[in-house]
């Protein structure tokens, strides 16, 4: 080599300011500077670590291209380059040019130099050759270090993921803004369930493992050969836990006072195979709720249910024991055995008299605003009416006997009492407390709800059965309803506010008739209506564990049908 | 599905930085964590977080548990806590679901707010903003000794205050945050009702002391 490529070198790397310097001494001068820095690296060749080199080597241009991104980065760690590949770029001309960063090769780990300008002024009186192999190796390693800061500065964030549920997100490198990345591949997705799929620049499966994870994306550069340098980033990637297996289902403590199991349903046939009655059943479900099962606490709800084969009522209750009192399982029992054994009795007492009011009432024409409705609602006030308070008096004396408050003995109450007559089916209802209760005909899209909400979302004010101030006569009376409606209806709906809450959300909702067709079709999809057996109530238990996140209160539900 | 929208709003000014601010931001990555593993927190708490120095900027809208990622967080600036306030409340606004006959909205939301300083904006601006909105809980906490108990005082009755802004002190605050966001989300569930006072939240630890 001579020494003017050398000098050409030189200029290649240095800056403006150095290159002027260099040109202002005598070329005598140059020669004998350079004969010293040669006895001196004879004396002391090998120190100093490879990563000092990068600044020092890299040129003018490549320091704009690279702007700010080079420091002392990791240890590069590849060996190797292509002889020929290095002399084709290594021609002076070229080396004037800014080095296109692909096609640069990487340093060998072991070269230790004191200090890089020295060495490569050296190499290159000294040398020839192996002095532009070292120059090509240092300046390689500079881009590495460059692009492996590019790297580790972008910040790669993939969207969480879940457990059970499909993921599939894009992974499009090139559009990190990285040009010279050439290939990439992850590390750490297989054990969670995933792949990345290269054709499609995805990341999918379907994730096995809840946890923050540590992917490793494993990043080639353009024109990678074996054993060139592979550049890692690593990236967290988050799954969430499935939900529904956060909750625990603890069985309750049999031993705790007022025990009942966790769930209970129950069919009737009642008087479905009597035309007279109307061929109808019921059926209903209580199952305790996630949030009290993740605890192993009771169930809360209740419900009755009973078909008198003598007069022909059907009766039906469901009642919500309040969350934030300790005994109100008991509450909700007792409140439901009472009102069947009232009703039964009170019905059996006013059989005769309460169907001919009921009849009177049907036969007279509308408006029906008259002295016949009221003899129904007085009539309905002696049987529900009275279930409800005694309801009340019974769990009064449920808490006294046992020196607690009732108030830990709060529970709602919706009770309904149905019947056939010729002229269609009496539904009568009573109802204090959140939940619902309506009459339902998908046919005719015909939706009667029973009552109001006592949800108190605006004020906070839920009632409950238990409240002295519900249980005043006109407090009572204000609460019933009744209807009469033509036979074929789909259903009559008792709910806990388990259900009404996730199914309908508000209380306006209640009374919109879109809503209930969604309910019916929901259940529909899960219970066969049409068995009419005792495997209908399991079905209708199984289809009460229906998920909606943040909806896991205690759930139950009575239907006719 | 009502959600519990949980705020954090965090003082990223310049004497945050280096040690306190690398325990807020391991704070937060804690609590996100843990809450993730409670199923009444992953269903219903979402998070925001709104940092204040020389600006105010929401890093993190209102993310669901499962979605929230970790904002890259720095400490530079000074103590605009008066923007913080007025752009907590103006995300409220945005973002906080109303109650209507239709649709059940959010619950009230939670409020934690951090400063280790005194405001240096006009923050009784700030205040007025924020006292427009309803909250179910606001907790300030004065971390270290030149925070303005003061002025924290005055937007909330509940301040707590850390005696040193250390890591070891702001992990106990943030696992403090998180166990209330648990008993939080879960009183709701039981409850249905809003919370609304400290005596709902867990004890603090004894790094976490209630200001009288």
């Amino acid at each position: 080599m001579k020494i003017i490529d050398f000098l050409n070198t030189i200029i290649a790397d240095a800056n403006e300011n150095e290159i002027n310097d260099f040109l202002s001494v005598k070329e005598a001068s140059i020669i004998a500077e350079i004969h010293k820095l040669w006895n001196e690296y004879k004396q002391n060749p090998v120190s100093g670590t490879a990563e000092n080199q990068g600044d020092i080597l890299v040129r003018k241009g490549e320091k704009e291209a690279l702007a700010g991104n080079i420091d002392t980065g990791r240890e590069v760690n590849n060996t190797g380059s292509d002889k020929d590949n290095i002399e084709k770029q290594l021609g002076t001309d070229d080396l004037k040019e800014p080095v296109n960063i692909n096609e640069a090769e990487d340093i060998p780990l072991d070269i230790k130099i004191n200090d890089a300008s020295t060495i490569i002024i050296d190499m290159g009186i000294i040398q020839g050759g192996v002095k532009q192999e070292y120059n090509q190796k240092t300046r390689e390693a500079a881009i590495n270090k460059a692009f492996n800061k590019q790297i580790q500065s972008i910040h790669i964030s993939l969207p969480n993921a879940k457990v059970n549920q499909e993921y599939n997100v894009e992974f499009d490198f090139e559009k990190l803004g990285i040009p010279e990345i050439g290939e990439i591949e992850f590390e750490g997705l297989g054990e969670i369930g995933l792949e990345y799929a290269a054709e499609e620049k995805r990341i999918k499966g379907m994730p096995t493992t809840a946890g923050d994870h540590k992917i490793k994306l494993l990043i080639k550069r353009k024109n990678w050969e074996n054993g060139k340098r592979i550049f890692e980033c690593n990236i967290i990637l988050i799954i969430n836990p499935d939900p529904r297996l956060l909750w625990n289902s603890i069985p309750t403590l049999t031993s705790i006072s007022y025990y009942k199991p966790d769930s209970a349903e129950q069919f009737l046939e009642a008087g479905l195979n009597k035309v007279k009655f109307g061929k109808k059943c019921i059926v209903a479900a209580s199952q305790r709720g996630r949030s009290h099962a993740h605890e192993g606490k009771p169930r809360d709800d209740d419900f009755a249910m009973f078909f008198d084969e003598q007069t022909g009522w059907y009766i039906m209750t469901v009642a919500d024991g309040a969350g934030s009192a300790q005994f109100s399982r008991r509450g909700s029992q007792i409140a439901c055995e009472t009102v069947i054994e009232v009703c039964r009795v009170q019905l059996t007492a006013q059989d005769k008299d309460f169907d001919k009011h009921i009849e009177n009432f049907y036969k007279e024409k509308e408006p029906k605003i008259t002295e016949k409705r009221k003899m129904v609602g007085d009539s309905l006030y002696t049987i529900i009416g009275a279930a409800a308070f005694k309801a009340y008096k019974n769990i009064e004396k449920e808490a006294a006997g046992n020196n607690n408050p009732i108030k830990d003995y709060s529970t709602t109450l919706i009770i309904s009492i149905c019947k056939k007559f010729k002229f269609g089916w009496f539904v009568g209802a009573f109802w204090v407390g959140d939940g619902g209760i309506g009459i339902y005909d998908h046919k005719i899209q015909f939706l009667k709800v029973l009552g109001e909400s006592d949800g108190g979302e605006y004020a906070g004010q839920t009632r409950f059965l238990t409240m002295p101030e519900v249980m005043q006569p006109n407090e009572i009376y204000r609460r019933l309803r009744f209807d009469i409606v033509k036979e074929d209806f789909t259903s009559v709906i008792l709910m806990t506010d388990g259900i009404t809450d996730p199914k309908f959300d508000t209380d306006a909702n209640l009374n919109k008739i879109e809503k209930w067709n969604d309910l019916w079709a929901d259940l529909s999809s899960e219970v066969n209506f049409d068995a009419r057996n005792d495997e209908t109530a399991g079905q209708l238990l199984k289809w009460l564990d229906f998920w909606s996140p943040g909806n896991h209160d205690d759930r139950t539900i009575a239907i006719l049908y | 599905m009502r959600r519990l929208p949980v705020y954090l709003l965090l003082d990223t000014s310049g004497s945050m930085m280096g040690e306190p601010i690398e325990a807020v931001k391991n704070g937060v990555q804690v609590l996100i964590s843990t809450l993730r593993q409670d199923p009444y927190a992953l269903e219903t708490a979402y998070l925001s977080v709104i940092t204040f120095d020389s600006s105010a900027r929401q890093v993190v809208p209102l993310t669901e548990l499962s979605a929230f990622q970790m904002p890259d967080i720095q400490a530079t600036g000074t103590t605009s806590l008066g923007e913080g306030l007025t752009l907590l409340a103006n995300k409220v606004t945005a973002e906080v679901t109303k109650t209507t006959a239709d649709v059940k909205g959010d619950w009230k939301p939670l409020v934690f707010i951090m400063t280790d300083g005194g405001p240096t904006d006009n923050w009784k601006k700030g205040l007025i903003d924020f006292q427009k909105q309803k909250f179910g809980m606001v907790v300030a906490c004065a971390a270290g000794q030149a925070a303005d108990v003061n002025v924290l005082k005055q937007i909330t009755e509940v301040v707590v205050q850390l005696d040193t802004a250390d890591s070891t002190t702001i992990k106990a605050f943030f696992k403090w945050v998180s166990a209330s966001v648990s008993t939080g989300s879960k009183k709701i569930e039981d409850s249905g009702k809003d919370i609304a006072g400290i005596s709902e939240l867990p004890p603090p630890p004894p790094e976490v002391n209630i200001v009288v």
